[in-house]
């Protein structure tokens, strides 16, 4: 693993945790090992002077009952038992009775003493407690501290190992989930760079265990998918406009170049005039339009929503229209349930009939009848505009909706191919469903409401 | 009519204030949003046209801060946007009426002079004259001289603003608001089929007429000269 890397690694969440959990636990164990340290030298002193004390009491009651003599030799007999404690008897004057102890051990109460042995000449060290017993005689009795120091060190010793050994084991683990996590954060750095690089097609990739970085790939993915669907519209959109204001742009231009280039008299100026007016008054007609419709996408509209009666709004729409279809022989007749209300925008889903119906007029033959009905379809209303007109193959129905697409017959039929674009917009900010079906003969448009509003107002049929 | 203009674009400015001296107005005109204010509260005008996006002060601050110092003179907005909030937008903060850019000058008089219409001298109009035309509102009783017409619903209610706005150009924008509510350009001709279907029931049968188309700006219905 390369420095790199592992100052990556170090400075990674995970291994940030997994620090801290092992800091924690070492001052525990820590604490802990003082505890029982401190407990164990406790009770090994204890058991020390207990040994101390009882050899001191054993001693005086010699020296009570056999008298002097008898306790010197009695002393001299037992420094040579095994793992004998040491001994120091001194009388008034402090000379040295019996004992192996040096002098200096000859003090007060109970002491530690270093001592130089007299063979190894290593130091030695004791615990000594002196007595006053009978005829003034001094009694010191010692231990060596060496086997009690043994068991703390060895004790000490191994606490030190152990931490140590949890120390590197919880580093290591550290270091290995880091490394993991690591990876996968790496995946999800370089997809988003491969994105960033213009790979808009690249996605994370999924383990399939479903944990937190399943989820979140996955969420991150689908937001991919949308941006991606935005982008690829957003493209085509860019493009139909170009496309589309081209052509009008260009006849512009030509029938301001024409009339310039030709010498005319005032009312030929005045009819091109007119003429390139009329052009530019279709130019900005669509740039409307595609605001519009940008602006409806775009959601805001959502925010001033309020209750609107459908049957009422569908019937002000079918009743403006009834007339000028007349005028071109068709027919419109309307089948509305009545009370129907939905949650939305007066104006838009005005729009959006009408332009329904606008559509309907103009691409279609006399003598069509044009049907617009509402009804309760259940949990949701259903409206729809239905011709029976020529229809739309099946196979371009879909693509009615889009900017500017336009069927192979009515290309020559004035119109700028956004009015189903802006249905589809309106549909889209209230949730509806829009479908295009075969009316045979005709086209049929339907909406499909989101689920009705439940309160005091709400739906009766 | 003194008609003041707050507008920073001043191409759209000049055809304005062009638009409206021709039609016998005096028009004043600021730049500046924070001028226009001050020219708003200082002076007197019967209206005042303001364009939405301004430097200094926008549009709606200006609505706001004139109707805030107890100013009600009629306000109509411009905006360049096909913005579909913006005539909410506008009327909630206190404008009368709005206008997109790019507009004909004969939509904006039309629509200023409706907004100065003077209140009717009794408090409510029951019956509307134009000549022998009479409209009765509450019983939706329309005679021609003496014979009596048979409207539509929706015919009734576009001679009725016909009539209440009688002698003064309406534009097909206006009547498309007022009659069928509709915040829209349809591309069907709503207006004029529904214009000519009025025309007929009510000039048909006489030799004087009374609704009159004004070419490039709308319809009027007047007294014949």
């Amino acid at each position: 693993m390369s420095f790199a890397v592992l100052s990556r690694v170090v400075r990674t969440a995970s291994f940030g945790l997994a620090f801290l959990y092992a800091l924690l636990f070492a001052i525990s164990v820590v604490i802990l090992g003082t505890i029982v340290y401190l407990s164990v030298q406790n009770a090994v002193d204890r058991q020390m002077a207990t040994r101390i004390d009882a050899e001191i009491a054993l001693l005086k009651e010699e020296l009570r009952s056999e008298g002097r003599s008898e306790l010197a030799r009695e002393i001299q007999e037992r420094t040579s038992y095994f793992h004998a404690l040491e001994y120091l008897v001194v009388d008034a004057h402090g000379n040295r009775l019996a004992g192996n102890l040096p002098s200096e051990a000859n003090g007060s109460g109970w002491r530690d003493i270093r001592v130089r042995d007299s063979r190894s000449g290593a130091l030695k060290g004791f615990r000594v407690h002196t007595v006053l017993m009978d005829h003034g005689l001094r009694l010191s009795v010692g231990d060596d501290l060496g086997p009690s120091e043994n068991i703390k060190t060895a004790f000490l010793e191994a606490l030190g190992w152990s931490l140590v050994a949890f120390i590197l084991l919880s580093l290591a683990g550290g270091l290995l989930l880091s490394v993991g996590f690591l990876r996968r954060v790496d995946a999800i750095t370089c997809t988003a760079e491969a994105i960033i690089a213009g790979d808009l097609g690249r996605r994370i990739p999924v383990r399939g265990t479903n944990d937190n970085f399943d989820r979140l790939s996955q969420t991150l993915n689908a937001m991919l998918d949308r941006i991606e669907t935005l982008m690829e519209s957003l493209r085509q959109v860019s493009n139909d406009i170009a496309h589309s204001l081209r052509t009008p742009l260009g006849r512009l231009r030509q029938k301001l170049e024409r009339a310039a280039a030709a010498p005319g008299s005032s009312m030929k100026y005045k009819r091109a005039i007119n003429a390139a007016t009329a052009e530019t008054e279709s130019i900005l007609d669509t740039f409307s339009a595609l605001l519009r419709i940008a602006q409806i996408e775009a959601g805001s509209r959502q925010a001033g929503f309020v209750e609107v009666e459908m049957s009422a709004l569908l019937e002000n729409v079918a009743d403006a229209y009834a007339a000028a279809a007349e005028d071109q022989g068709k027919t419109i007749t309307a089948n509305l349930a009545p009370d129907l209300k939905i949650v939305g925008d007066r104006d838009l889903l005005t729009e959006m009939f009408a332009n329904l119906l606008d559509n309907a007029i103009r691409h279609t033959p006399p003598g069509t009848n044009i049907e617009v009905s509402l009804a309760n379809g259940g949990s949701r209303s259903i409206a729809s505009v239905a011709d029976t007109g020529m229809g739309v193959p099946p196979d371009e129905r879909e693509r009615i909706f889009r900017r500017f697409y336009r069927l192979e017959r009515s290309i020559k039929t004035p119109g700028h191919g956004l009015g189903l674009s802006l249905v589809a917009a309106v549909a889209e900010l209230h949730g509806i469903e829009l479908a295009a079906e075969d009316n045979s003969p005709g086209l049929r448009l339907t909406m499909t409401f989101p689920k009705k509003i439940d309160g005091p107002h709400g739906n009766r049929a | 009519m003194r008609i003041l203009i707050i507008e920073d674009d001043d191409e759209t400015a000049e055809y304005i204030l062009n638009g409206l001296r021709k039609n016998g107005h005096v028009a004043e005109h600021m730049s500046d949003g924070r001028d226009g204010l001050m020219q708003a509260t200082r002076s007197h005008y019967d209206a005042i046209v303001i364009d939405r996006m301004l430097p200094g002060l926008d549009g709606l601050t200006i609505v706001k801060s004139m109707r805030e110092r107890g100013i009600r003179t009629p306000v109509l907005f411009l905006t360049a946007r096909a913005g579909i909030d913006d005539r909410v937008e506008g009327l909630n903060s206190g404008g009368d009426d709005y206008l997109t850019k790019p507009f004909a000058n004969s939509e904006l008089v039309a629509r200023l002079h409706a907004l100065t219409r003077r209140p009717p001298l009794t408090p409510v109009e029951t019956v509307l004259r134009v000549a022998d035309l009479k409209i009765d509102l509450l019983t939706r009783h329309v005679m021609r001289g003496d014979a009596t017409i048979l409207l539509r619903p929706r015919e009734f209610r576009l001679l009725e603003y016909l009539m209440r706005n009688a002698e003064r150009v309406v534009t097909r924008t206006m009547l498309l608001e007022k009659v069928w509510e509709f915040h829209f350009d349809p591309k069907t001709k709503i207006v004029e089929t529904h214009i000519s279907r009025l025309r007929a029931k009510v000039d048909g049968g006489s030799k004087d007429r009374l609704i009159h188309t004004v070419r490039g700006a709308g319809y009027v219905i007047r007294r014949p000269i």
